[in-house]
């Protein structure tokens, strides 16, 4: 009997293990697992979906009437640029300029790229790819706003970055399909990330803890939200947040053209819906512009050109097409 | 089993279950700095 008793404690402790394990991967770690192979750590997108040069890539191709030769910009951006920076590639620049340490595409290393150091396009990603246009490492880099550490890392290197607005694309706030809640407020949002309010009870939804993901500094996102929340303390939380249900940021296209999961949703923000016709017409109130960026000393001709080209009817034509919103007409 | 015997083996399952756990729990904290925010929401238990 006594041997029983000890094996059924023994049992009991090991249970309440399992019992906490399997409920935080329920809650937590299950979710991380699709993003943890080697090759899919900090991919952000599917790379090759947007592959100049290649007949099946999702690349915008207009009639560009200007071909870039001679000394060609090597170009870099944003994960969720990418297609805007590739369609340039694609419409500008010779065949042949981008290429691939050993030869062809693969996605098989840390940051799902292989471009060689000669090719034009390169993807550091918005985190990497400040620092590499003010080393000089690229020549134009597609981007939202530098966040201040960015723009301090150019002031140390005594580097004058120019910003070119290109277009403008809509930040977006998004929950889980199943959540209830369909729109917030920008003053609801705030509180929640500021701390002040921590249950979607509060904000028309179920009593169940909301869990207000950020993203990593210096991301093109976190960028924007910092500059959305002004002044306000930002990502503080309870750790037991974990548990509720999740608020998040991000750009409208990344979300709705690159990604495409329907399990998310986007929220409408003071009542407005982030469609294309609500920011078209000014009416989604969070809408900013996108930069084609170089340092003020670069001096290579075809930068100019490409802007110019950009900026053209035919360049915002070619916005346009990516999917994101051209700039506004003068 | 004796007493000391069992409390021997109880420790011992403790510390490996204790173990297993911290494991976890790093790993997780790890993988969400890597994880997609869209991923992690798109998972989410409702």
């Amino acid at each position: 009997m006594k041997l029983v008793k000890q094996l059924a404690a023994l049992l009991a402790v090991v249970m309440v293990f399992a019992l906490f394990n399997f409920s935080m991967y329920r809650v937590f770690t299950g979710r991380l697992g699709n993003n943890f192979s080697g090759a899919s750590q900090l991919k952000m997108i599917e790379l090759e979906k947007y592959l100049p040069f290649q007949p099946e890539s999702d690349l915008a191709r207009v009639d560009a009437s200007v071909k870039l030769s001679g000394d060609l910009p090597v170009l870099d951006g944003a994960s969720a640029l990418v297609p805007v920076y590739a369609s340039v590639i694609e419409n500008l620049y010779p065949q042949g300029s981008v290429t691939y340490e050993g030869g062809t595409f693969s996605d098989d290393n840390y940051y799902g790229e292989n471009f060689a150091s000669d090719s034009v396009m390169q993807y550091y990603n918005t985190v990497r790819g400040y620092k590499a246009i003010v080393d000089g490492d690229t020549d134009l880099f597609f981007s939202g706003g530098p966040s201040e550490e960015q723009k301090k890392y150019a002031q140390e290197q005594g580097v004058e970055l120019v910003y070119v607005p290109i277009g403008r694309e809509a930040f977006v706030f998004f929950v889980n399909q199943a959540n209830p809640v369909d729109g917030l407020t920008a003053d609801q949002i705030r509180d929640i990330y500021a701390g002040d309010c921590t249950n979607w009870k509060d904000v028309g939804g179920p009593n169940r803890a909301i869990n207000p993901v950020t993203r990593i500094a210096g991301s093109g996102s976190q960028t924007r939200m910092e500059k959305f929340m002004g002044d306000r303390p930002f990502g503080l939380k309870s750790p037991f947040a974990i548990t509720g249900g999740s608020l998040g940021y991000s750009f409208r296209f990344y979300l709705e053209g690159m990604v495409q999961d329907n399990s998310v949703k986007l929220l409408a923000l003071n009542g407005v819906y982030p469609s294309m016709e609500n920011i078209q017409s000014g009416a989604y109130p969070l809408v900013s512009e996108f930069y084609a960026i170089y340092r003020a000393d670069n001096d290579n001709e075809n930068i100019q050109i490409l802007l110019d080209w950009l900026l053209s009817p035919e360049g915002q034509e070619m916005i346009a097409a990516t999917g994101y919103i051209p700039l506004a007409k003068e | 089993m004796k007493d000391r015997t069992f409390y021997r083996v109880l420790a011992a399952v403790v510390a490996l279950c204790t173990a297993l756990t911290l494991a976890h729990v790093g790993y997780g904290a790890w993988a969400y700095q890597n994880s997609s925010i869209v991923q992690f929401i798109a998972k989410e238990p409702w």
